[in-house]
C-alpha cells in the first residue's frame, strides 16, 4: 500500500540569537538571511529515510512568499511535492491559528498516513504546531522522536527520548510526530543535480480562499494568544564548579562561598 | 545589485556554502602540508554534484549553466584560502564544458560517469616548456594511425597530474596534426594519464599546493579517435570556449578569495589598537580598505558578467568575439587587484600576516598564480585590445 507523507516545515531566520526589535516586540530579520527550520529538515529526513518506491512525501509551510524558497529545498532534498500557504489574512497568527492553517491544508490534500513536524521553530522556540495539528485532527500524536524505527503495514514503531534514556513507541497509523534532532544527525546538503530538478516538482500556492475553512480562524483573528512583550532573558551569571580533591574539602569549600554570600 | 541569481543558484550557494566551511574550510592550511586534497573532501565535492559540474545529466552530470558554476567557485573560494579546491573544481568544469560540447558521445560516456563522481581527474595540459600563453608554439605533436591517433611530445606546468596518475583519468590536450597550418593544424583531444608511454614529473609550485602541478613525456602514445575534441585540425579555435570558462571563473575566485581576505582584514584593523586607537581609524589603512573593497565588488560583478556572457552565447545570443573580450576584461586584473588587497591585509595583520598560520599568506600564493594560469594578464591585455581595435588595426 501507497503512503502519503505529510512534512511541516517553516522557513526562519538563519540563526539562533534572533535580535528583539524593543519597539514593536517584533523579531528583527533584517539582513539575516532566511533558511530551513533545522529541525524540520531532520524530520523531512526521517520521512525520506523510510519512504518506500510509490509512497509520496508533500512539504507544507504556511509564510510569505519568500517562503518558498524553504520548500524548493525541500524538494531539492527529496519531497515529491510542495505547497505554500501564503496570504494576508493569515498575517500575525499564533500557534494555534498556523496550526488551524495547516490542517485546513492538510484537510484539503486528504487522506494521509504519516505528519512529520520538527521539535520546534529555532525563532519562535514554542514546540506547539506539531502537537496542535494532531488535537485539531483528532489522531495519535509521538513527540520527541528520535528515529523512526519501523513501519510495517499500519503499524509505525519509534524510538523516543525521554529524560533518563528513550522508549520504543508503537503506533497505529494515522499518526503525527514531532521529531528531536540527535546530535549525530548531519544534514544533507542537496545535490546540485536535485537543485536544478526541484523547480520542476509540483509546487502549489494555496490562499485562504483556496483553503476554504472559516476566515475567522485564520491569522491574527484566529489566534487564542497575545503577545504582550518580548523580550531577551538577562544572560545568567556563569556558575562555580567546586573540584576540590575530597568530597569534605568540597563541601568545606561550598560552606565558605555560601557564607561569603551570606546565604548560610 | 547588479546580478541576480535564480533561485537555484541561490540553493546552490547554500548547499555549497554549508559544505565547504563545515568541510574545507577546518582543513583547508591542512592541505599544504600534506600536498593534497583528503579523498572524503574529494568525494564530498563529489556527491554533491560539483566535479565535472558542466557535464549533462544524461552523462551523470548537473548540467549546470556557467552562472550557476560560478556560484560554486565562489564559495569554494571563501572557504579554501590555499585555493586547492579551487582549482580541483574549476578544472574540470571548465574542461568539461568543451568535452560536453565538443566531445564524441563514446568519449564522453566513457569519461564523464568516472569524473562527475570524482574518481577520475580531468585537467587540461595545454602548456609546454617553451609555449604557455602562445599556444601555437607547441611542439607536441598528433598524427592518425590507422582507427587510432598518435601523439608524442610533452606537456608541463599542468595542474592535477599526480591526481590523474595515481587515481585515473587525464587532461584534455592540443597538439600539431597539421604543423605547416600553424594554428590552423592543431587538433584538441582527451589523453588518458594512465597508459604506457606517460612519464610523469613534478613541481613544487608556490601556492595552491592541495593539487599537484607537474608536467608529463609523451612518447608514441596511442588513443582512440573518439577520443580526439571538435574537428581535427580546428583546435586552435575550440580551446579558446575552454580556456575562456576557466578565466572567468577565475575572475570570480580572485574576487571572492579577496573579498575573505579583506572580511579578515575588517575585523583585525577593528579590533587592533595602536596608539591608542583602533588601526581601522587610520585613513592610511581606511582608505586602502575602501579601495579594495571597491574594486574587489566591481571585478565579482564582472566575472558574473563574463559567466552570463557564456551562457548568452551558448543560447545564441552573444558572439565569440564579445564573449573573449568581455571575459578577458575581467581576468586581466583579477589577479593582481586580489593580490593587492591580500597583501595590504597581510601588512595590516603585523608579523602575523607574515606567518604559515595566516590563512591570508596562503591566499596571496594562490591568487597570485592566476595572473598566469589559463593564459597570462598580457595575453588578456591582447585580446581586449585586438577587440576595440579590430584586427586590421591591431
Amino acid at each position: 500500500m501507497n503512503m502519503k507523507f505529510i512534512v511541516c516545515v517553516k522557513q526562519v531566520p538563519d540563526t539562533t540569537e534572533v535580535k528583539i526589535d524593543p519597539e514593536t516586540n517584533t523579531l528583527i530579520r533584517e539582513g539575516v538571511p532566511s533558511v530551513l527550520n533545522p529541525f524540520d529538515q531532520f524530520a523531512l529526513e526521517e520521512a525520506i529515510k523510510i519512504r518506500q518506491e510509490g509512497d509520496e512525501i508533500i512539504a507544507i509551510s504556511m509564510g510569505p512568499p519568500q517562503a518558498k524558497k524553504a520548500l524548493l529545498k525541500c524538494l531539492a532534498l527529496g519531497a515529491d511535492k510542495a505547497i505554500l500557504l501564503t496570504d494576508k489574512v493569515f498575517a500575525g497568527a499564533d500557534t494555534w491559528a498556523t496550526s488551524y492553517t495547516l490542517v485546513q491544508c492538510i484537510k484539503k490534500i486528504g487522506a494521509f498516513s504519516m505528519i512529520f513536524c520538527g521539535l520546534q521553530a529555532i525563532d519562535g522556540d514554542t514546540a506547539q504546531v506539531g502537537p496542535e495539528i494532531a488535537a485539531q485532527l483528532g489522531i495519535p500524536q509521538i513527540t520527541y522522536v528520535e528515529s523512526v524505527e519501523k513501519l510495517e503495514g499500519k503499524k509505525l514503531t519509534a524510538k523516543v527520548q525521554t529524560d533518563d534514556g528513550y522508549k520504543i513507541v508503537e503506533v497505529k497509523l494515522p499518526v503525527l510526530i514531532t521529531g528531536i534532532t540527535p546530535s549525530s544527525f548531519e544534514p544533507t546538503n542537496p545535490p546540485m543535480i536535485n537543485i536544478m530538478k526541484a523547480n520542476k516538482k509540483p509546487f502549489s500556492t494555496w490562499d485562504a480562499e483556496e483553503l476554504g475553512g472559516n476566515k475567522h480562524d485564520y491569522g491574527l483573528n484566529g489566534s487564542l494568544t497575545e503577545v504582550i512583550k518580548v523580550y531577551s532573558p538577562p544572560v545568567r551569571q556563569q556558575g562555580v564548579i567546586i573540584e576540590e580533591e575530597t568530597a569534605e574539602a568540597s563541601v568545606q569549600k561550598l560552606i565558605e562561598l555560601l557564607s561569603k554570600d551570606k546565604v548560610i | 545589485m547588479s546580478i541576480k541569481f535564480t533561485e537555484e543558484q541561490e540553493m546552490i550557494r547554500e548547499s555549497v556554502r554549508e559544505f565547504a566551511q563545515g568541510k574545507i574550510a577546518p582543513i583547508a592550511l591542512q592541505m599544504e602540508e600534506t600536498k593534497e586534497i583528503p579523498r572524503d573532501v574529494v568525494r564530498g565535492m563529489a556527491e554533491l554534484g560539483l566535479m565535472t559540474c558542466t557535464a549533462d545529466e544524461k552523462y551523470g552530470g548537473p548540467g549546470l549553466d556557467a552562472v550557476s558554476a560560478g556560484v560554486i567557485a565562489e564559495e569554494l573560494a571563501k572557504a579554501d584560502c590555499t585555493g586547492s579546491t579551487c582549482v580541483y573544481y574549476l578544472v574540470p568544469a571548465s574542461w568539461g564544458f568543451l568535452l560536453n560540447k565538443y566531445g564524441t558521445e563514446e568519449a564522453k560516456q566513457e569519461i564523464f560517469p568516472k569524473t562527475v563522481s570524482g574518481e577520475w581527474f580531468l585537467g587540461i595540459a595545454t602548456t609546454e616548456s617553451d609555449a604557455g600563453s602562445d599556444v601555437g608554439g607547441t611542439k607536441t605533436t598528433i598524427r592518425p594511425d590507422g582507427d587510432e591517433f598518435v601523439v608524442n611530445g610533452e606537456k608541463m606546468y599542468i595542474s592535477g597530474v599526480r591526481e590523474a596518475v595515481k587515481h585515473g583519468g587525464g587532461h584534455v590536450t592540443i597538439a600539431h596534426q597539421t604543423p605547416e597550418r600553424g594554428t590552423r593544424g592543431m587538433t584538441v583531444f582527451y589523453l588518458p594519464l594512465t597508459v604506457k608511454g606517460i612519464t610523469p614529473t613534478y613541481i613544487n609550485d608556490l601556492g595552491r599546493e592541495g593539487i599537484s602541478c607537474g608536467g608529463f613525456s609523451i612518447d608514441n602514445v596511442k588513443i582512440p579517435k573518439h577520443y580526439i575534441i571538435g574537428e581535427e585540425n580546428k583546435g586552435f579555435y575550440i580551446l579558446h570556449e575552454g580556456y575562456e570558462y576557466a578565466r572567468a571563473l577565475i575572475t570570480v575566485i580572485c574576487a571572492s578569495a579577496g573579498l575573505k581576505s579583506l572580511e579578515n582584514g575588517i575585523n583585525y584593523i577593528q579590533e587592533r589598537k595602536s596608539f591608542g586607537k583602533p588601526l581601522s581609524q587610520y585613513q592610511g589603512i581606511n582608505f586602502k580598505l575602501a579601495e579594495h573593497y571597491t574594486k574587489l565588488n566591481m571585478l565579482r560583478d564582472w566575472g558574473y558578467k563574463a559567466l552570463r556572457t557564456i551562457d548568452l552565447e551558448q543560447e545564441g545570443k552573444a558572439s565569440r568575439f564579445e564573449t573573449s573580450k568581455v571575459v578577458a576584461m575581467g581576468k586581466m586584473f583579477c589577479s593582481t587587484w586580489a593580490c593587492d588587497a591580500i597583501n595590504d591585509v597581510m601588512q595590516w595583520q603585523g608579523a602575523f600576516g607574515y606567518s604559515r598560520e595566516c590563512p591570508d599568506q596562503a591566499a596571496w600564493r594562490a591568487v597570485r598564480s592566476f595572473s598566469l594560469a589559463e593564459g597570462s594578464s598580457e595575453v588578456m591585455k591582447m585580446i581586449v585590445a585586438r577587440e576595440v581595435l579590430g584586427k586590421k588595426q591591431y
